[in-house]
């Protein structure tokens, strides 16, 4: 990857090995520009959860998985949907699992309902419906949180897409003292405090308007834009096809193809009469298609594009530069 | 650049845009900390994109923030270092009073002193208003003008519930079934109770052209957001337009193309329905015309007749009714204007609760 500028952790959080056994394997083919590392750095230093807004496909989620990769710490991610609560990413609560465990429990002891009917060897296998910490299932922050040795990253995406309360109701966790407690917890049980505040990178496209301002304010804001100039995207392509995938082995496209692509698509981009800019992630894809399948005439000049139904989607945009005969 | 001078460019920057950016001493200090940590030590172009980064949160903010932060550094370096903390310098003082210079009459005027002879033609000359100082409006006070936004518009909504349970019973209910276990001594069935459902039902009337056109942008939001069944929880929402006086005509669309009867409006409303309309009742133009004032009445009085939740907003602010149509209209009706707190008020009287009236 570049050497240029890198991730900063502080030393006494690094992982005492250098790396956590769970952190991702894969390097992951980013190119991040010098001002988002700053961010990043900036959000690691002040414990603050970095919010990444941009166009779809510029690499918002890609993101928090370079920086675990990168720094060597685990990633958690949490996938936002409508219906997601912010207690969801701390911890779920099986209520039914123990209601069932003590069901079998009972049915299994002889007296009144003797054992007869109950199925043998359906023993709650290393739950006890006594304890109540034995149903509790952890979220992304809630593991987060509980890791002893050293910060993990989680990313929480798309997180607009959730109720507009979400992010309010997040607030307070993500901030000192970083704990949580579990209800349903004996009232022995000391709450959940992180030993090490994660890294919290939130990534949101404004679908459904703006987020409350107590939680903007708290948040280091960055917003990515798609690479403007050709060699940003050569030095992505690059990144791309410099990382082998296990079992798949990529030819990287000629020089002469990238140029071309590039130059083709920087130019229908900036056009500026698109409805739905394509994104990174669908350059890529077309690149890939066009080096794998073979180039087909047409990348320079007006002429029909190649496989347009990587780039376009969106009907009015089809037409304008897809349907041509 | 040392720390004491980041710093002090830092609380300028800080002071001059805490209001627009919404920030807190946190904020401040956490960008303090950031310095301490040697972010942004470079040089003012780093210090500002640290600072940016902490305290700009949409992507049409950062030019000002940008333009601020640069005014402030070049402000700071012409000052010679000094180590006293720069203030912003004081305004350009600006005269209190405009020099009100009293209009001469054209017949002092004595005639130009070499009157050529192009100039025989007498010409009523023109009387001109002495020229104010027009007050810097291009800051970001003003683009960022939004009395409601569509955040608190989805919030207020949602005060607008009549919950019901309702449907087939399919919700567990965990403590009842805990209960019930506990209760017979061994475990026989789940509870289920029902949804709760909400049933509300809302009649959403907006003043649409003419004096409203400034405001089409928050109606717009009103509509756009109380619609949005799943944010704002209205279970029913129907819409109609109108120009000035509601029963001259309703519209089906904001084009004010597709009229419909009033009597089908009014037969949508039941006593559970809450009526919002949305209307300057003259006050943009300070008319007070009392044809439109006995038409409303009329109107209103239709409406009360079906339901008492009713309540009117007004994107005038109170101190214009005075005078106009609408300081009557409110003694009708409870009127309140398009504010936060004015539209909390309004959703308060849409569920029927408070009889408090304004005007």
């Amino acid at each position: 990857m570049t050497a240029s500028p890198s991730f900063n952790l502080h030393e006494d959080y690094r992982p005492p090995s250098g790396r956590h056994p769970d952190a991702p394997k894969n390097p992951e083919p980013y190119v991040a520009a010098e001002n988002l590392v700053t961010a990043v750095n900036l959000a690691i230093f002040l414990q603050r959860p970095l919010l990444l807004e941009g166009e779809a496909g510029c690499g918002k989620s890609r993101l928090a998985r370079h920086v675990a990769h990168q720094l060597g710490l685990p990633l958690y991610e949490w996938p936002v949907r409508s219906t997601s609560r912010a207690q969801d990413g701390l911890y779920t609560y099986d209520s039914i699992l123990r209601l069932h465990d003590v069901h079998l429990k009972q049915a299994n002891k002889p007296g009144l309902f003797g054992a007869k009917s109950a199925l043998p060897g359906k023993a709650t296998t290393g739950r006890n419906p006594e304890k109540p910490m034995d149903y509790v299932n952890y979220g992304a922050l809630g593991e987060a949180f509980r890791l002893q040795e050293c910060p993990a990253v989680v990313l929480i995406d798309e997180i607009d897409k959730a109720d507009i309360d979400f992010p309010n109701d997040l607030l307070t966790v993500l901030e000192e003292p970083w704990k949580f407690e579990i209800t349903q917890a004996d009232d022995d049980t000391p709450p959940i405090i992180a030993k090490h505040p994660p890294i919290v990178i939130i990534t949101s496209n404004k679908e459904k308007g703006n987020l409350p301002e107590p939680f903007l304010r708290r948040c280091v804001y960055f917003y990515i834009e798609f690479p403007a100039d050709k060699e940003r995207l050569k030095d992505i392509i690059k990144a791309h096809y410099s990382i082998k995938k296990s079992g798949e082995a990529i030819t990287p496209p000629t020089d002469e193809l990238t140029d071309a692509a590039c130059e083709r698509f920087l130019a229908i981009r900036n056009k500026g009469d698109l409805h739905k800019k394509p994104g990174t992630s669908e350059f890529l894809d077309w690149l890939k298609a066009m080096s794998s399948f073979g180039k087909l005439s047409g990348l320079s000049g007006e002429a029909k594009l190649p496989y347009p139904e990587l780039l376009f989607k969106i009907h009015a945009d089809w037409d304008r530069y897809a349907a041509k005969p | 650049m040392n720390d004491y001078e980041s710093q002090a460019i830092l609380l300028a920057v800080f002071e001059r845009l805490r209001k627009d950016l919404g920030l807190g001493i946190g904020e401040l200090l956490a960008v303090y900390r950031a310095v301490a940590g040697g972010f942004g030590t470079e040089g003012p172009e780093a210090l500002c994109e640290v600072a940016r980064l902490l305290w700009c949160h949409a992507r049409e903010a950062e030019e000002d923030f940008n333009a601020v932060f640069n005014e402030v550094v070049a402000q700071m370096t012409r000052h010679t270092p000094t180590t006293e903390p720069v203030k912003p310098e004081p305004p350009v003082d600006r005269p209190l009073s405009p020099p009100h210079e009293p209009p001469v009459p054209p017949v002092n005027i004595p005639p130009p002193a070499a009157p050529s002879p192009l100039m025989v033609e007498p010409a009523p000359l023109p009387v001109k208003t002495p020229m104010r100082p027009v007050q810097d409006i291009t800051g970001p006070e003003l683009r960022a003008y939004w009395p409601l936004s569509r955040r608190s518009m989805v919030y207020a909504w949602r005060y607008l519930r009549r919950t019901v349970k309702e449907g087939p019973r399919d919700v567990l209910n965990v403590a009842a079934t805990v209960e019930q276990a506990a209760r017979i001594g061994f475990f026989l069935c789940p509870v289920y109770d029902r949804r709760m459902q909400n049933k509300n039902h809302l009649v959403l009337l907006i003043d649409q052209g003419g004096s409203m056109v400034p405001f089409h942008r928050f109606t717009r939001d009103l509509e756009e957001t109380a619609r949005d069944g799943q944010k704002s929880q209205i279970q029913r929402v129907d819409l109609a337009y109108f120009q000035n006086v509601p029963p001259e005509h309703i519209f089906r669309d904001p084009h004010l193309m597709s009229p419909f009867p009033l009597k089908n409006l009014l037969a949508w409303i039941d006593p559970d329905t809450s009526v919002l309309v949305v209307s300057d009742a003259g006050a943009a133009r300070g008319h007070r015309r009392n044809e439109r004032i006995r038409a409303t009445a009329e109107f209103l009085s239709q409406v009360k007749r079906r339901t008492t939740q009713l309540a009117w907003l007004n994107p005038m602010p109170q101190t214009r009714w005075a005078g106009t149509s609408a300081q009557f209209i409110a003694r009708l009706v409870p009127m309140f204007q398009m504010d936060r707190e004015g539209f909390g008020n309004a959703i308060v009287a849409l569920r029927g609760q408070s009889q408090g009236r304004r005007g």
